[in-house]
Formats: structure tokens, C-alpha cells, sequence
């Protein structure tokens, strides 16, 4: 042990010497592609981008469309990096179609992709790190169902339509419902994930029904949305919510929400850039890397309540067993 | 109103102001028919729970587009009123937040906002932009102040004395809707009852007669986008106490809503034609529609649908009644 410490410090030592021209020929360049500036989750996958590329001694560069989610913007962001050429590219892409001529471009340029957050339907990628909306819907909804003791009314704030992340929480949503069979589903009534639009929403369904025992929001923006409605007009009703922002951590910590489903964005940068550097450092990477479904609630708060500075990249082999 | 403007302004402002009004009558008949619609299809509709609900609704989105009709009156634009109530919310929020002070929030909040009318009224009056072009560019960089400000994170849980701005009640009524009343009495009486205000309606119908007949242009034009700023800023504050929490795509959907809003009460993009109260009715149906399809329960799919086509009703509806008048 103190033989490694010392050869440690050593290479510490020498590595500080020679920072430069290690920076010049060592480090490899990863470029990270996320969908846009303001939603926080994609903030937690930067700084787990970050983390990683800190612990890997890696160069991080960030892609961000500065107009939130735009498709043409992301591909002329892809156009700059095909001639810049970084070692690889950590892509989340802004739709998950339209991008699929642009990880072709990167393909043809022999620059490898690791595809994050949402799969991407076409060209050729290292591996896909993400979460899987299906489960987190199904386990975060039946966190609900079982916490209303499998009866009650419950209603359900849909995301954007058309939007496969919402559409697959909602089918495992309904698939948690077959099994409780006494809930009754009152409303169904699109978000469009702001918090906003889902106030409104729950306003005007707080009028139109008596009893709402639950709410299941699609994301943690309208569920805290849905808790200042509830608040407003002085109702209660258990609010669950998916993302596992700091903001529903938070609302869990004051009682006001139930429970979130954890959507890992911190996991999905490291494991992003990790995989990438993997890759070219020749390792060993699956094909697949999906975080098993975890259920944010007040029993379990403790593991995630963390600061982002506190927040450090776990070892590889902790989640990635194959 | 001993200052009168010349004759030939006064025809086209006694013209105006005869359109001015029947079409405002047809609006709130569109505005009644919904209601009626609603209220035999949907129970819980006509409950005071409701209505008050839907006013304090609507009181949001008028605050927004109460100093956009004062722009639009003239026949300019301000594209940047939801970025600017994003960035004044942020500004306010984390304000708040650090310093505690509720007063020191809404002063940043107002602040914020006029400044950014005051930049727009610049850019149109100063270095002759076309309001589109000006406050277009300003949406961005609004956008582009904000983020890098928020750097993606989202703040809040704000004192309560704040939160009663959003959601609070005084008299048995919403706080917003008071806010919106008096935003709506003073709107109107500076637009109907002072020359200023006469003054701003003649620069949009006939900005030729304005010009040469001495309204100060520039002048105004600094009033009504700075008007529209400090309105943003207002509602800002609104929005943050009625969210509890800013971040930084805030305003960023409700900027086509509040146009709309304007224009669904009678005012025209080419200027010199609505009211402030047209505006209010405009923003009542818009609410309306989104209430309806909630208490409907309309399927989400059909939801985009609906609202559009209620709004292209409306507007035939406005057309309509307007040709009526004329002929």
C-alpha cells in the first residue's frame, strides 16, 4: 500500500513538472453535447461530465444550443465538431430522429459516440448510458398506488406529446396501474413539463374535482408546479414526480412531495465521459449501460441529498458489472 | 384634455374611436358565448371557486400584455417581454433569496425590467431599429444574460409575505387580479383621458399626421416600451411569488400568449387601434380555453387543436362584427 501511495505521489510530483507537455500529448478531448441550458437535469449531467473527466484527467468541452432544444443548432454544433475532431463525443441528442444524420456525419468521421439520456434510432454508437423511462414510471408509480393504501383518484400530468421520455413514463404509469385496480384515474391533462402550464393545470382540475388523492406528474418541474396549486387552494393530495432534481429532493425534505423517480442525470455524465474514455483507451464497454430504477422518497433521502460539490463520480465496476 | 390635437388628427381619432368600441362589445360577446358553452357542458364551471380562478389566470398573463398593447398601440412590437420577465424574476429571486429582503427583490424585479425597456426604446428611437428587429435581438440576449446568470439551476422557497403577491387573497379576492385591476384602471385612464395618451393612438394610426403636428415620437415611444419593461418586471414578481421558485426559462413560452392576448382584444400589429380593456377580455379567453379543456377533460392529443381553433373563432367573430359596423 505504501509502496503504491509513494509511486503516487511520485507520479504527482513528476506530473505537475511536466503539466504542459502532458496537457499537449496525453490528454484525449471529449466533446459533451447536452439539449440545452436551463433545465437542471442537464446542468447535474455536465457537472457529472465534468467529475469524470476531472478523475480522468480528460479535456471536457461543452456543446449547449443556446436556443433550449433546437435541432438545427445541435447539427451545426456537430458540423464544428467533425472538423475540430475531438477523440469522441458524449451526445445527448435534441430528438432522438432528426439527429440520427448527424451521428452518421461523426461516424463517417471516425469519431466514436457514446449516446446518452435519450437513444438516439440510427448510426453506429459505442454505447448508450441512460435511464430507463419505462421502469422509472412503472416503480415511481407504484410508489403512489402503494402509498394510497391501492385506492383512491388519482391524476395524472402529462409532458410534451409526441416527446418519447413522457410517453414511456406514462405506458409504465399505466402498466402500475393495472395492478391496482381501485385507483381511478380522473384526469389526464398535458404539462408540457412546465411548471407554469402544470399550475394552471391542477388549478382549474382543483375546481372541476372534489377528491384528488394523488397526483402523478411525468417530471419534477410540474410536480412542484401541481404542490403550489395544491397549496393555493389548500388541498392535500400525495404528489409524486420523476428526475430527482435538488428541487423535489428538497419539496421530499418539507413533506411536500411524496416521492421522485431518480433519472441519475449526474450518473449519466460520468458514465458518458467514462465510457468514452474507455473506448479509446481501448477497455472493455457494453453495449448498454442503464441505471436500475430507484425511487426517491423520504426513507431513502439521506444518499441523495448532496451537495453538487460533494458530488464525486462512483468507480466504474459499481454499476457496470459485465 | 385642454391640449387638442389638430383636426385632421382629431377626424381619424374620433374615426378610431368608434371602431375602438363596437369591436370591444363583439369581444365580449365572444367572451359571454364561451361562457355559456362552458357552463352547460361543465358543472364545476360556474362556481366562484372557478371564476376566481380563471381571473387570477388571466391577471398573469394581462399584467404581461397590458404595457404590450401600449406598444402595439403604436404600432411597434416587444418581442422581449417573456425573456425580460425571466430575467427579472432571477434577478428578484436570487435577490431574495441572499439578502432576504422582499423590498430590495422588487425593486431589482422593477429595475430590471424597465432598464430592459428603456435599452429597447433606445435601439428603436435612438438608432431607428424596427421594433421586431430591436426587441427581437434583445429577446436573445435577455435569454443568453439569464442563463449564463442561473447556469442551469433553479432557485426556490421564498418567505410568505412574498408568496401572498401570487396567491394570496385581500377582500376575498387574488392578490394578481388587484394588481391586474389597477394596472388596467391606470393603463386606461393614461390611454383614454390624457393626451399623452391620444398621442399615442394617432402615432400608430396616422404616424405622418403625428409627426407634423409635433407629438413629441421619440418621446413617446420611450414611454410605451419602458411602460412595457416595467410591466414585465411587475409581472415577474407575480409569476415568482405565484411559482415559488425562478429559473431560467421562465417567461420564455408566455411571449406569443400575451400578443395574442393583445390582439385578440381588438388591437391591430399596424397600430392606433384597441384597448387596454380589450386586452383584459383577450386574456380572460385565452384562459378560458385552457379552464374548458381542463374541466372537459380533453384529451391531450386534441388539446393544440382546440385552442387554435377557438382563437381563429374569435378573431372571425371580431372581423365579422367589425365589418357590420362600418357598412
Amino acid at each position: 500500500m505504501n509502496a503504491i501511495k509513494f509511486g503516487r505521489a511520485a507520479v504527482a510530483i513528476i506530473a505537475a513538472a511536466l503539466v504542459p507537455a502532458i496537457c499537449m500529448a496525453d490528454n484525449e478531448r471529449i466533446a459533451v453535447f447536452t439539449k440545452n441550458q436551463t433545465n437542471p437535469f442537464f446542468q447535474y449531467v455536465r457537472l457529472g461530465a465534468d467529475s469524470a473527466a476531472s478523475q480522468l484527467n480528460v479535456k471536457v468541452q461543452h456543446y449547449i444550443p443556446t436556443k433550449p432544444d433546437s435541432i438545427p443548432e445541435q447539427l451545426s454544433q456537430i458540423e464544428d465538431v467533425v472538423v475540430k475532431r475531438p477523440d469522441a463525443v458524449v451526445f445527448i441528442p435534441v430528438d432522438n430522429k432528426a439527429m440520427v444524420p448527424a451521428v452518421q456525419k461523426m461516424n463517417a468521421a471516425g469519431i466514436p459516440v457514446v449516446n446518452v439520456t435519450d437513444r438516439i434510432q440510427g448510426g453506429h454508437i459505442v454505447s448508450f448510458v441512460g435511464a430507463d423511462d419505462y421502469t422509472l414510471g412503472l416503480e415511481t408509480g407504484r410508489y403512489l398506488l402503494k402509498s394510497l393504501g391501492g385506492k383512491g383518484q388519482v391524476v395524472v400530468i402529462e409532458g410534451v406529446k409526441a416527446a418519447l421520455s413522457s410517453n414511456n413514463r406514462l405506458r409504465g404509469f399505466r402498466k402500475a396501474l393495472e395492478e391496482f385496480p381501485d385507483v381511478k384515474v380522473v384526469a389526464s391533462q398535458p404539462g408540457n413539463n412546465q411548471r407554469l402550464h402544470a399550475l394552471q393545470v391542477m388549478e382549474n382540475l382543483l375546481q372541476s374535482h372534489q377528491k384528488i388523492d394523488g397526483v402523478f406528474a411525468v417530471n419534477d418541474a410540474m410536480a412542484t408546479g401541481v404542490i403550489e396549486a395544491l397549496d393555493g387552494a389548500n388541498r392535500r393530495a400525495l404528489v409524486v414526480g420523476i428526475n430527482g432534481t435538488k428541487e423535489a429532493i428538497e419539496a421530499i425534505k418539507a413533506g411536500k412531495l411524496a416521492a421522485t423517480g431518480d433519472y441519475a442525470s449526474f450518473l449519466q455524465g460520468c458514465f458518458g465521459v467514462m465510457a468514452a474514455v474507455r473506448e479509446l483507451r481501448k477497455q472493455p464497454v457494453p453495449a448498454d449501460i442503464t441505471f436500475p430504477p430507484a425511487v426517491i422518497a423520504s426513507d431513502n433521502l439521506k444518499a441523495y441529498d448532496l451537495v453538487a460539490d460533494q458530488l464525486k463520480c462512483p468507480a466504474w465496476d459499481s454499476i457496470v458489472t459485465k | 384634455m385642454k391640449a387638442r390635437l389638430i383636426t385632421a388628427a382629431e377626424g381619424s381619432q374620433r374615426r378610431n374611436s368608434a371602431l375602438r368600441i363596437s369591436p370591444l362589445a363583439a369581444r365580449f360577446v365572444v367572451l359571454l358565448l364561451l361562457c355559456v358553452g362552458l357552463a352547460t357542458v361543465s358543472e364545476s364551471f360556474v362556481t366562484s371557486g372557478n371564476a376566481l380562478n380563471i381571473l387570477r389566470q388571466a391577471s398573469l398573463l394581462f399584467l404581461l400584455a397590458s404595457g404590450l398593447t401600449l406598444v402595439i398601440l403604436t404600432g411597434g412590437l416587444d418581442l422581449s417581454v417573456g425573456a425580460n420577465v425571466g430575467l427579472a424574476a432571477c434577478v428578484a429571486g436570487v435577490i431574495i433569496q441572499s439578502t432576504g429582503s422582499v423590498t430590495l427583490g422588487v425593486v431589482a424585479a422593477l429595475a430590471c425590467g424597465t432598464v430592459v425597456g428603456l435599452i429597447n426604446a433606445t435601439l428603436v428611437t435612438v438608432f431607428r431599429l424596427p421594433p421586431f428587429i430591436a426587441t427581437y435581438g434583445m429577446l436573445w440576449a435577455l435569454h443568453g444574460v439569464t442563463y449564463a446568470y442561473m447556469a442551469g439551476e433553479s432557485i426556490h422557497g421564498f418567505p410568505p409575505a412574498f408568496r401572498a403577491l401570487g396567491s394570496g387573497y385581500l377582500f376575498g379576492l387574488p392578490v394578481p387580479l388587484l394588481i391586474a385591476v389597477a394596472a388596467l384602471l391606470a393603463g386606461s385612464y393614461l390611454t383614454m383621458r390624457t393626451t399623452r395618451g391620444q398621442e399615442i393612438y394617432l402615432m400608430g394610426s396616422s404616424p405622418e399626421v403625428a409627426r407634423l403636428s409635433g407629438v413629441p415620437v421619440g418621446k413617446r415611444l420611450f414611454l410605451v416600451y419602458t411602460a412595457s419593461g416595467l410591466m414585465a418586471g411587475l409581472a415577474a414578481l407575480v409569476f415568482l411569488a405565484r411559482l415559488n421558485s425562478a429559473e431560467g426559462d421562465i417567461g420564455e413560452s408566455l411571449t406569443l400568449p400575451a400578443i395574442a392576448a393583445v390582439l385578440l382584444g381588438g388591437a391591430s400589429l399596424f397600430g392606433g387601434v384597441g384597448t387596454l380593456l380589450g386586452t383584459a377580455v383577450g386574456a380572460v379567453i385565452l384562459t378560458l380555453v385552457l379552464n374548458g379543456m381542463n374541466l372537459l377533460g380533453i384529451n391531450a392529443n386534441w388539446q393544440p387543436l382546440v385552442t387554435g381553433v377557438v382563437l381563429l373563432l374569435a378573431v372571425v367573430a371580431d372581423v365579422i362584427g367589425r365589418r357590420g359596423d362600418t357598412q
